[in-house]
């Protein structure tokens, strides 16, 4: 069975871009959230094999959204997505409970094989 | 991967987040403190960033993520908020606004964005040095405090983008079916064939459901225009050195989106009119009384099936004997003699010859452009009044359908011809007696619930002979306060018609908006009631 994947991010332009790149390679996109908040809830409720997540989202930021996951599912298995320049938030992602992370702009190829490390 | 495609979305996305970002300076010139305006920029700034790093767009992200670092240092309070720094923040949006636009198209940008990263990263300096916080108006008078606007932070459902081309194809579509389905219906009621007719009228209420879910993919928020009204609004009072406040409201209010496209032009006319030629310089309303900052009101509601969209202001009016006089000058026809209506006001200005002469329209106080607005919004279908009040202010008020497509309308029939009556400025249908009914010197005349009401004959408007009945078929026509009957042969049905529209004529003159096919498969024009209340004269 397809891997599923949760992706958070506040931009629509983004999801689209990850949803495409990982349902491209066979994996299966089961849900979108544009909040923290919404990531949580959306994680509860269908409880994906991986999720990727932005850091800089309304709501709830990412970093607040991978601790409150990890409290529902201390194995939860979260990639962050992080723009350039944020790599001390990227550090208190990880010790918050991320597996890796990958930084925009995106490769295809690097998002793929970070997604590979993060389930393997 | 290809990222050619996915242009359109960045480019839809970031002007979302350059409206956004816009907003929330606003809200941040006027108050400095506003934290969540911070971060909200922040945010928008950011996303825009990531968004154009990856689709490659490097002078974009160079600027956003400048900018991104002085937002940051006022969030973190290394910068303090001042009026100077929002200013700079502005120009950025208004250079990202264009720069997103070119990047799309493949331009070359870095030359237009190297003095703005200068700036910003010589305020970036700033924070690491001792900064003195100044005054947030620090702008002096030009800074004129601007109400924030509403719903700062809008919650996003889950939604898909489509192109605005399929959704008009499925909207022909449904037209179509509805079409087909009328003759369905004849035939099934001719058969005699229970199962068939059942059929029918099942596929009816499944269609009826099918056009309501098809209209409803179309309907966006007004927000997605408003939106930018507020900043322009700001940078048009600033340059014309006003103080204005300026609110809006109602901007969650749906309108199809093809009309809302073309709805954005004529709102900005109205609104540089209301801040140019509407509001008095500081120092007049202040003589007169009034407070010495402006106000400038924009609003949507709902009223029936029409979106009425207002444009206020609290200025010094329209000097009504003096456009009067220039339109005798002009040699432009009056209706009488007597001071200026409301209705006879707007047909003056309205004329093209009228809105260039500059000169008056100093005086008058309104005019440039009315001609375009009137044209736009009765070529969609939709009609303009003003209500002015010397020394107090304007209102123009835009009424429009709330869809083009279809509408539900009334069926009339004079001799062998067929006219559709769009429901939406029908109040009602009735049966007359010839004695409710007068001549007088400014027309014909009926009496209604104790009203007075003017009565048009369609038999006569077309030109056939008049034919008195004892009793006559009556359509009450309203639009705004405005009301009239319309006497014809016989009321035939209701039916949604799909319309096919004319080009609007711009004398006001028309009689008809456009034409439709019946579900008989017969052609019927659809009347203009805008157009029809215009033309008739008051006694």
């Amino acid at each position: 069975m397809n891997h599923t994947v949760l992706v958070c991010d506040d931009a629509i332009f983004m999801r689209t871009l990850i949803s495409d790149i990982l349902s491209g390679s066979g994996y299966e996109v089961v849900g979108h959230a544009e909040t923290g908040a919404q990531a949580v809830e959306r994680f509860q409720q269908l409880r994906p094999d991986l999720v990727t997540m932005d850091i800089v989202m309304p709501d709830m930021g990412g970093i607040d959204a991978v601790k409150e996951i990890t409290k529902i599912d201390p194995d939860a298995r979260i990639l962050m997505c992080s723009a350039m320049g944020q790599q001390a938030l990227v550090v208190e992602a990880i010790q918050a409970g991320a597996k890796d992370f990958v930084v925009k702009p995106f490769q295809p190829a690097r998002v793929l094989e970070a997604v590979a490390r993060v389930l393997a | 991967m290809d990222l050619a495609r996915y242009a359109d979305l960045f480019l839809t996305e970031s002007r979302e987040h350059l409206a956004v970002m816009n907003r929330h300076l606003l809200v941040l010139e006027r108050s400095p403190g506003a934290r969540e305006s911070l971060d909200a920029t922040f945010r928008a700034v950011h996303t825009i960033k990531g968004m154009s790093a990856t689709m490659g767009y490097e002078a974009v992200t160079a600027l956003a993520h400048e900018m991104e670092t002085v937002l940051d240092a006022l969030r973190a309070g290394r910068l303090a908020v001042t009026a100077s720094r929002i200013a700079v923040c502005l120009d950025v949006a208004d250079a990202l606004e264009g720069m997103v636009e070119g990047a799309v198209h493949g331009d070359d940008l870095a030359r237009v964005s190297a003095p703005l990263v200068e700036r910003l990263r010589s305020m970036a300096g700033d924070g690491e040095h001792a900064d003195s916080p100044a005054p947030a108006t620090a702008g002096g008078a030009a800074a004129a405090p601007l109400a924030p606007a509403a719903g700062a932070s809008v919650p996003r459902a889950r939604h898909v983008r489509v192109d605005i081309g399929r959704l008009d194809a499925l909207t022909d579509l449904v037209g179509e079916l509805i079409i087909a389905r009328g003759r369905l219906m004849q035939e099934a009621a001719l058969s005699n064939n229970p199962p068939l007719l059942e059929a029918a009228e099942h596929t009816t209420r499944l269609l009826d459901d099918l056009q309501h879910a098809v209209l409803q993919a179309r309907m966006v928020p007004v927000s997605h225009i408003f939106d930018r009204f507020p900043r322009m609004v700001r940078d048009a009072a600033r340059s014309l050195g006003k103080d204005v406040a300026f609110d809006m409201d109602g901007d969650d209010i749906e309108i199809d989106r093809s009309l809302l496209d073309e709805l954005g032009d004529p709102i900005v006319h109205l609104l540089r009119n209301a801040l140019d030629h509407g509001l008095e310089p500081a120092a007049e309303r202040v003589t007169a009384g009034k407070p010495a900052e402006g106000h400038v009101t924009l609003c949507a509601t709902r009223e029936r099936s029409a979106v009425v969209v207002r444009v206020s202001d609290d200025g010094r009016g329209m000097d009504r004997a003096a456009i009067a006089r220039r339109a005798s000058e002009l040699g432009m026809p009056r209706r009488g003699r007597g001071a200026l209506g409301d209705t006879e006001l707007l047909e003056i200005i309205a004329r093209p010859g009228f809105s260039t002469a500059t000169q008056v329209t100093e005086v008058s106080g309104r005019g440039v452009g009315i001609d375009a607005v009137l044209h736009r919004v009765r070529a969609l279908g939709g009609t303009v009044e003003i209500a002015s009040r010397e020394g107090q202010g304007t209102t123009v008020t835009l009424r429009l359908p709330l869809t083009l497509a279809i509408v539900r309308a009334l069926i009339t029939r004079v001799r062998d011809e067929v006219y559709a009556i769009p429901l939406t400025h029908v109040s009602e249908a009735l049966e007359t007696d010839r004695s409710e009914l007068r001549r007088t010197r400014g027309g014909e005349i009926m009496l209604h619930q104790g009203r007075r009401m003017p009565v048009l004959r369609l038999r006569e408007l077309v030109h056939l002979p008049r034919e008195a009945h004892d009793t006559e078929q009556v359509v009450m026509l309203e639009i705004g306060e405005r009301r009239a009957g319309l006497i014809v042969d016989e009321l035939t049905s209701q039916q949604d018609i799909v319309v096919k529209r004319f080009d609007a004529a711009r004398d006001g003159g028309a009689l008809f908006s456009g034409a439709t096919i019946l579900a008989d498969g017969a052609p019927a024009l659809i009347v203009d009631v805008g157009g029809l209340m215009r033309g008739q004269h008051h006694g």
